[in-house]
């Protein structure tokens, strides 16, 4: 496997994985803006209208139609929430050639995944009325769809009250107050200054070391000179607020979310304690609370916490019934204080090890997840490698992971509650 | 073992029958790090009534009992045993589907040792009455969280309006009503017929030596003293007929989701006849469905429908249907333009299409070849309808645009169509 990264143009870069390992290819093109409440609804829009027309086809039917004739070249597009960044992404993954029995297709991939960025379907100069207002409408849908998935939906409502006022409770996926003011002038001056003055990481990764994957990218964008480079996170150290939020709903079951803070950045050393801290805290089936609120008190199907790694948040969450809240919360917090007070034995810590372990080499067999691994280095600005990470990972000390975890701070708890009246199905 | 190569596909698989009567297959995946094995028994929550293995009568049991059992199984006497596989580097799980009941981990290292741990455990139940009831609780949350997820819901929804008797028509977990009836008794007895070696099947893939798999598969297989040929299943005899035309519920959801399903009557095919079945009725639903057809673009553009819109063809010996699911205002416009569609559908029924969507299907099966779990799971699902997975891109080819009509015909009709929907809640509906 050989890694190469070469810069075509300020903050302009090509980053390329030769394998001979996959039956496919992968190109993504990373755009990368602040999440900022002004632009947020626009650079979510953006990938949507893009996916809709370009220059050479500009009806949507022929674009998809030439994408299966590609032997189903799976475009995605999507914008999305990396810490206080928003995230406008663009990826192809296409059946190599040699098993296909058509080679040379890898030309048209490109210059096809050229125009749905750059090259889009214009009318007058502008975004197609239709395409705007269509996807307009579209976006409305998916932002109102939150309350579809009540798991994430309570996910997100933690992080809102948790991170007032910092950029990352901006919700990714846009604001339906926003949609009505968006013209095609508007998203279209967005959508110059976007490709001009972002960062823009293209990511492939496949066995075809001679395509020319800088040629995606027309010369008009290769002279940049207002590169705005996102800077990085503010961590906030204790918690602002020791908020509980209650909400009440038609829904069947409880969902129970905490957020802490836990103030390690990823560049301090002992981030890596934080890590495994958490995988023994809440991280899989073997996790203490795994062991407690599920296997023991059987009081939820699910019980799970992760890091949000660029802001060293935790968030943890359960589903249970109603009347569970306060013995739940309870265990929660009495797990917590094992894990302060090194109430864990030493193969919680190898299991935790071995887990992170399986879970970063298994990174390696998976196109879209060695994409997303480089990319995650890049914005971290991490050079070290796989094998590196896992190294130092494997050195935490029981010290280590005591004293990260003394530092996680309960901030905010949200409870998604049934409505007073509406009975629960019965247990027994 | 014995290798079975496809030469379109460059790939091979090795089987061997155990002594037990286990079936053993290996996928070897060259260069790859995970390594992943899924030993699966061929009990789902449809086999709901069977003859137990040994006697006469059949015995109807509580709805949800294989997931029930699923659960349990992951119980033993003195150890811990996701700290066990973890401590060997192992991730390990199991799900419980309408057919089968499969138990799988990944890992990167000590992987033969994972290996004899997985074969042991689902080999052996250790079931007591206490712990049984300790689950109670556990699988009471994760139905309701299902209760609360509105696609879900939409889902058994058309089940029910399709079928009448056929047990398709239950919840996977069952109720919570359902498991708190489910007793030690009843999960012995369905261990027992089930789980016995002739009715189970285990793949391996990954970069491994088949030989160390062969000798650890076969030093943790359990003797069995009742080889078993086949389970005896009794399937209720289900009319061609639907039982509802439509159904409606209301739940927190933001806007109004729907499912048409159609229901199969050309059953009871195995091997190639249903795979091609299978593969056929998918290509027209994608000729029909997907963001390319002509039909999908007309309604996206009058607002009807968005790019939730989509549909897939599910189909076993005793059952099928075609299902098409997305959200929309007006769920019941919908409908009837897609009854229109099945009446006159030349325009959208193209050679062009057809060809089109071919090559869309090749490529996604050789992409999904890059993913283990793919390989696996697939392997797992195909092998019980009598298939190879590694025969699948033969039998895509040898598809005619003949095939896609005749089908068309005799499947996408009026009569045996459903509707369900999902409304949003009015807040006044609780007050």
């Amino acid at each position: 496997m050989e890694y190469t990264r070469k810069e075509i143009g300020e903050g302009l870069n090509i980053n390329s994985t030769y394998t001979d390992k996959f039956k496919s290819n992968y190109l993504g093109a990373y755009i990368i803006r602040p999440l900022d409440r002004d632009e947020v609804t626009l650079n979510s829009l953006l990938p949507m209208v893009l996916g809709r027309g370009t220059r050479t086809y500009p009806e949507t039917l022929e674009l998809k139609r030439k994408l299966e004739a590609l032997f189903g070249a799976n475009l995605n597009v999507s914008a999305s929430r990396r810490g206080e960044r928003q995230i406008i992404k663009f990826s192809m993954e296409w059946a190599d050639g040699r098993y296909t029995g058509e080679e040379g297709l890898d030309g048209e991939i490109l210059q096809m995944f050229r125009e749905i960025i750059f090259e889009p379907y214009l009318e007058e100069g502008s975004f197609s009325t239709k395409y705007l207002e269509q996807e307009k409408r579209n976006l409305i849908t998916r932002i109102n769809n939150k309350i579809n998935d009540k798991r994430s939906y309570s996910i997100n409502r933690c992080i809102e009250e948790m991170c007032k006022g910092e950029r990352f409770s901006i919700y990714p996926g846009g604001y339906v107050q926003d949609v009505p003011q968006i013209d095609g002038k508007v998203l279209f001056d967005h959508y110059r200054k976007v490709l001009l003055s972002s960062q823009i990481e293209v990511i492939y990764t496949g066995h075809n070391n001679h395509m020319d994957i800088e040629g995606i990218i027309p010369e008009e964008f290769l002279d940049r000179k207002q590169v705005t480079y996102v800077p990085r996170e503010t961590i906030i150290q204790k918690s602002q607020n020791r908020n509980q939020v209650i909400e009440k709903m038609s829904v069947t079951q409880g969902k129970l979310v905490l957020g802490y803070r836990a103030g390690i950045p990823y560049e301090d050393k002992l981030y890596n304690g934080l890590l495994l801290g958490n995988e023994i805290f809440g991280g899989g089936p073997n996790s203490i609370l795994f062991r407690n609120v599920r296997e023991k008190h059987s009081l939820a199907y699910y019980v799970t916490s992760n890091i949000v790694k660029h802001k060293s948040i935790v968030l943890l969450d359960a589903g249970i019934e109603f009347q569970n809240f306060q013995k739940t919360v309870d265990l929660i917090n009495e797990g917590l204080r094992d894990m302060v007070s090194g109430n864990f034995s030493d193969e919680d810590m190898e299991i935790a090890k071995k887990s992170v372990r399986t879970s970063s080499e298994s990174i390696i067999d998976s196109p879209q997840l060695m994409s997303e691994f480089a990319f995650g280095k890049i914005i971290a600005k991490d050079d070290r490698s796989l094998e590196d990470m896992i190294r130092q990972l494997e050195e935490v000390t029981r010290e280590d992971v005591k004293q990260a975890m003394s530092k996680v701070n309960l901030d905010t708890i949200y409870f998604m509650d049934g409505l007073d009246g509406e009975v629960q199905d019965e247990s027994n | 073992m014995r290798a079975i190569r496809n030469e379109n596909l460059r790939e091979e698989i090795y089987h061997q029958e155990l002594e037990n009567g286990i079936n053993l297959f290996y996928f070897p995946k060259k260069g790859f790090t995970k390594k992943y094995a899924i030993f699966t028994a061929n009990y789902g929550s449809t086999d709901n009534m069977f003859i137990p293995l040994g006697e006469r009568e059949p015995v109807e049991l509580p709805e949800g009992i294989a997931h029930f059992l699923e659960h349990k199984l992951f119980e033993e006497p003195d150890e811990d045993l996701f700290q066990k596989f973890s401590s060997q580097g192992a991730y390990v799980n199991a799900y419980t589907n309408f057919n089968q009941t499969s138990y799988l981990f990944y890992s990167t290292d000590n992987f033969y040792k994972n290996l004899e741990l997985l074969v042991k455990f689902v080999q052996s139940p250790y079931l007591t009455d206490e712990n049984i009831e300790k689950e109670k609780g556990i699988i009471a949350q994760e139905i309701q969280m299902y209760q609360d997820n509105p696609k879900w819901v939409v889902f058994f929804n058309t089940l029910k309006a399709m079928y009448q008797r056929h047990s398709v028509r239950t919840d996977i977990a069952g109720t919570v009503d359902s498991i708190y009836k489910i007793t030690r008794e009843d999960l012995e007895t369905a261990y027992t017929t089930f789980y016995n070696p002739g009715n189970m099947v285990l793949f391996v893939v990954g970069d491994l030596d088949k030989d160390e798999i062969l000798r650890t598969v076969e030093k943790a297989g359990k003797e069995y003293p009742t080889a078993l040929e086949e389970v005896e299943r009794i399937v209720h005899d289900e009319p061609d007929e639907i039982l509802l035309k439509s159904v409606e519920e209301r739940m927190m959801t933001s806007k109004p989701l729907f499912n048409i399903g159609v229901k199969d009557i050309q059953l009871g095919l195995k091997g190639k006849d249903a795979i091609k079945k299978d593969i056929v009725t998918n290509i027209i639903l994608d000729m029909l469905f997907t963001n390319s057809s002509e039909f999908y673009n007309e309604l996206y553009n009058e607002g009807l429908v968005d790019s939730s819109f989509g549909a897939y063809f599910t189909g076993k010996r005793t059952y099928g249907h075609s299902l098409i699911a997305g959200q929309s205002d007006s769920p019941q416009e919908v409908y009837n333009r897609i009854i229109s569609m099945f009446r006159r559908p030349d325009r959208y029924i193209t050679r062009e299409a057809f060809q089109r969507i071919k090559k869309k299907e090749i490529g996604g099966f050789l992409t999904g070849f890059n993913s283990i779990e793919f390989i696996a799971n697939n392997l797992t699902d195909l092998y019980f309808q009598d298939f190879l997975l590694i025969d699948y891109l033969d039998v895509l080819n040898e598809i005619t645009f003949e095939d896609i009509t005749e089908r068309f015909k005799s499947h996408f009709v009026e009569d045996r169509s459903v509707i369900s929907i999902i409304w949003p809640k009015i807040e006044s509906d609780n007050n």
